[in-house]
């Protein structure tokens, strides 16, 4: 179902936590609320879901107002960070539960719930209880149940966190397989933008209980609103430099524009630079790290000191004080007006 | 019932306005007996201020308070209640810390041992008391074989520690529950103290002896102190011990009340009612004290409309 | 050095036990003796005199016995039950005046109970509650909420209302979230609760004895004579009885929620 939300806010002892929140998500899309920690996703997941109330605004799902609904009407089933399985039931139990209580026979439930358990690759967990699952077969089980509650909006609350990082990526794949298998509206809580660029159809970043930009991940990425939404999304480097008669001119670099004259930098991401073979040797190394697939480095112009970051792949031919060249494609270039 | 709450919460339609209702709602019955309570303790007030309508006593005065502060027999049964709640509530406290702190150090903190030291809860006071009638008694255990030792030479020259004005076999006979309930109350935190903080301590070069005393017993005194508090409360408010292994005369407090409350010229209630609110008033005092020094322990962790 | 301070502890620890099961053996002892007189150590001859005169056919003991025991199971469960709501508002909920709550909840073990017995036995004449059974039953339940609002809450305060919140986006109603979810994981509490209220209740004896009057008749109320008696064959045989009954509600008890523990609803 769809779900929208208007001018939604939300106020916990006098603090404004959710400020006017307009969000739309369609039915079976995938959207990341991305944002550091504070910034009120978690909160905005469970305004959705009526665990918090609303000071103000609305939750329409599917059409309808939820406002009015109690939180076990809405059907917004949260997978939780801590995935809360029912320590008194085995993972068939668990899963079955919303069905059960829904009135459900005790042999449709129970086949439904084996089912499921083969969908996330537990087949044969039917009677682990939770003490005796690991980590990532309790959070296998936690989405399980949540499907088959059967929501109308599925909302994950940063639950690839407590998982080893080698999980993670198989988790995601997996919530993935699923969301798309059977077309649920689902909202992501994030504060890890890989995670939100490789999972999302639409990212939406948050800071101090703003949406900052709603966008898919390409545009975020490419054409970020602004410098926090730009930094937020990945490493950026910045060149100063003014606008005047339609060219951008910096020290380093120049190229058309068609913003008003003024003060600017130039944002450029590490992909954007490149070192080359050829040209005026006017940068030195000033950092180089190892990351494995590649080394991150640090650029200082030797005359205006400007710092620009980019990857050399591995093996590195350069060392730490070398000299080199910069080419820089500068039609992804996105200007900023200057910091004060 | 929960159903019905649900029907009830579907109807009225608004969410928040349920939710706040809910904690008064399940307050319900805890507040009505409360009620009852304060009604019982408020009468008995009343009472003892010479508040009697039903004989025709409607004048507030406090001759009741004044007569039995003054008469010596009376005066002498508040000293017996209080002797007696002190010294077993002291005794009993620092007994009990010690079989604590035995239980922690030698690891006998579960099992059957735990069980048998939590035995002296089922059994009640009255059997206590026949506990001391038979060993403490002048014809009893300890006497015969103190007798059969050779360090006796009748049953006259026995002690006499059951009713008596000296009060020790009521003393011993609280000293028989409390210990063990003392040991029980604080062996949770104790232990949970010894093993944390009491390890971290000798890890540093303190010696087991020197633990205890800076680190283990200090911290443990929380739940120390409430334990004194309760047992201290209780024997000095009760009834049974002392009416049945207590002395003719100076009778305990609660005893000589219920006396002055059963006699059939009511003109005697409002002693009885006085000497009910001494024991209430001194016993509130100490609840204010108890609830001053542990009001942290009071301040709720209480969670907020489910919101984590 | 450390063995002679453990063997120091163990020493404290097993004269402890000690001194709490001997006396409950010379109870044994008594109840069987027909004759123990002075200066003998152990009796001088065995008879079951106090066993026939409690459960013989005129004896009023067994009826009175199993009144008395359901008299505190009513209480124990009700006890238990309006712990638990009410360690619930003061755990999960923020509402004016919850301090005073959680202070109010302790008073009756600190108030004196001559006092309070003697204070609300005419209030309950005007009720009509003295000499009832609803009226013992009342009283004792105000005796023992203290100990079940306070087991209740550190249980509660543990298990916290995480799951119910998983639960309710579930879809679950919040009062079959509280059956299915939170009362499994509720019930050794509740169990303690039961055990504690009961204990309480049955061994009353001068609430019971003032509030009851003549006609509530307990088994800790009857018994008490018997001790005054000095017979100490009977009143051990008494004592043994309380004890022994007890024990055995103690592992129903037990053996009971158990069973009913999880709600697995395998009947379905």
């Amino acid at each position: 179902m769809e779900l929208s939300l208007q001018n939604l806010s939300v106020a916990i002892s006098g603090n404004e936590i959710l400020k006017s929140i307009s969000l739309t998500v369609r039915e079976g899309e995938f959207v990341s609320l991305l944002g550091a920690s504070g910034c009120g996703k978690s909160t905005l997941l469970k305004a959705i879901a009526g665990i918090i109330p609303q000071s103000g605004g609305s939750v329409i799902i599917g059409g309808k107002s939820a406002d009015m609904l109690p939180t076990h009407r809405r059907g917004t089933v949260i997978v939780f960070q801590d995935f809360r399985l029912f320590p008194h039931m085995s993972a068939a139990e668990n899963i079955g539960f919303p069905l059960k209580m829904r009135g459900a026979a005790r042999s449709e439930y129970a086949k439904t719930a084996l089912e499921l358990l083969e969908k996330v690759q537990l087949k044969g967990f039917e009677n682990r209880m939770p003490h005796e699952m690991s980590g990532g077969q309790i959070q296998r089980v936690a989405l399980a149940r949540a499907l088959a509650a059967s929501p109308n909006v599925l909302l994950l609350d940063e639950p690839f966190s407590s998982l080893d990082v080698n999980l993670r990526q198989d988790m995601r794949s997996l919530v993935l397989r699923l969301q798309r298998e059977f077309e649920i509206t689902t909202v992501l809580v994030t504060h890890d933008r890989h995670e939100a660029l490789t999972m999302s159809d639409r990212i939406a970043l948050m800071a101090d209980g703003s949406i900052l930009q709603y966008d898919t991940p390409e545009k975020i990425f490419q054409s970020p609103a602004s410098r926090q939404v730009a930094e937020y999304l990945g490493d950026a480097s910045y060149l100063e430099g003014f606008v005047k008669d339609g060219i951008f001119k910096s020290g380093i670099v120049e190229f058309p524009s068609d913003k008003p004259n003024g003060l600017y930098q130039a944002m450029l991401r590490p992909s954007m630079v490149r070192i080359a073979p050829e040209g005026d040797k006017s940068f030195r190394i000033a950092e180089l790290s190892y990351q494995g697939e590649s080394y991150s480095a640090l650029l200082e112009h030797l005359e205006t000191g400007a710092k620009i970051r980019t990857l050399i792949q591995s093996p590195c031919p350069y060392r730490l004080g070398d000299k080199v060249a910069l080419s820089i494609d500068t039609d992804k270039a996105i200007l900023f007006p200057a910091n004060k | 019932m929960a159903r019905l709450y649900g029907k009830v919460s579907k109807a009225l339609g608004n969410n928040h306005i349920m939710r706040k209702l809910e904690p008064y709602v399940l307050l319900l019955p805890f507040m009505l007996l409360g009620l009852l309570f304060f009604l019982g303790i408020g009468n008995a007030l009343l009472q003892s201020l010479g508040y009697i309508p039903a004989l025709g006593l409607s004048e507030l005065t406090l001759s009741y308070y004044r007569e039995i502060l003054q008469k010596p027999a009376l005066l002498d049964s508040v000293k017996v209640s209080l002797a007696i709640a002190l010294v077993s509530s002291v005794l009993a406290t620092v007994l009990g810390v010690l079989l604590c702190a035995a239980m922690v150090h030698t690891g006998i903190a579960g099992g059957w041992r735990l069980q048998a030291i939590k035995l002296p809860i089922l059994v009640p006071h009255m059997v206590v008391a026949l506990f001391a009638v038979t060993f403490m008694s002048q014809n009893g255990l300890l006497a015969r074989t103190l007798y059969q030792l050779g360090l006796l030479g009748s049953q006259g020259d026995f002690p006499q520690l059951l009713y008596d004005k000296n009060n020790a076999g009521i003393i011993i006979a609280y000293l028989w529950k409390e210990i063990p309930f003392v040991a029980y109350f604080v062996l949770a935190l104790m232990s949970s103290v010894s093993s944390t903080l009491g390890e971290a301590a000798e890890n540093l070069g303190a010696s087991r002896l020197r633990t205890f005393f800076h680190i283990t017993l200090p911290l443990s005194m929380p739940a120390v102190k409430k334990a004194f508090l309760i047992i201290f409360a209780f024997a000095f408010g009760a009834y049974e011990l002392p009416f049945l292994l207590g002395a003719t005369l100076p009778k305990a407090l609660p005893v000589q009340a219920y006396v002055e409350y059963v006699n059939p010229d009511l003109r005697h209630r409002p002693y009885a009612m006085a000497m009910n609110s001494i024991m209430l008033l001194l016993t509130l005092a100490i609840s204010a004290v108890y609830y001053w020094l542990l009001r942290k322990d009071f301040k709720g962790t209480g969670g907020g409309q489910y919101e984590k | 050095m450390k063995n002679k301070r453990s063997l120091f502890h163990k020493i404290i620890v097993y004269t402890a036990i000690l001194s709490i099961a001997a006396p409950i053996m010379v109870l044994l002892l008594w109840s069987f003796a027909s004759r123990w007189a002075w200066p003998k150590l152990l009796p001088e001859g065995f008879s079951l005199r106090a066993f026939d005169e409690l459960f013989g056919p005129h004896s009023p003991v067994m009826p009175v016995l199993l009144s008395s025991m359901g008299i505190s199971l009513g209480v124990a469960v009700l006890s238990a039950a309006i712990g638990t709501i009410t360690a619930r508002a003061i755990a999960l909920y923020d509402f004016w005046g919850k301090e005073l709550v959680s202070f109010g909840s302790i008073l009756p073990i600190i108030v004196p109970g001559t006092a309070f017995a003697m204070g609300i036995h005419v209030v309950f004449i005007r009720l009509g509650l003295a000499d009832t059974v609803l009226g013992v039953m009342l009283v004792h339940i105000i005796y023992a909420l203290p100990y079940t609002v306070n087991i209740m809450l550190d249980v509660t305060r543990l298990v916290g209302d995480t799951h119910e919140v998983q639960s309710r986006v579930l879809g679950v109603s919040p009062s079959r979230t509280f059956i299915h979810v939170s009362l499994p994981q509720l019930m050794p509490g509740i169990m303690s609760s039961i055990s504690m209220a009961y204990i309480i209740s049955f061994s009353q004896y001068f609430l019971t004895l003032m509030i009851g009057g003549g006609s509530v008749k307990t088994f800790a109320v009857m018994m008490v004579p018997f001790i005054q008696s000095g017979d100490r064959t009977i009143s051990s045989a008494y004592s043994l009885l309380f004890l022994a009954s007890t024990a055995a509600v103690f592992i129903m008890i037990e053996a009971l929620i158990k069973r009913f523990a999880f709600w697995r609803d395998k009947t379905e």
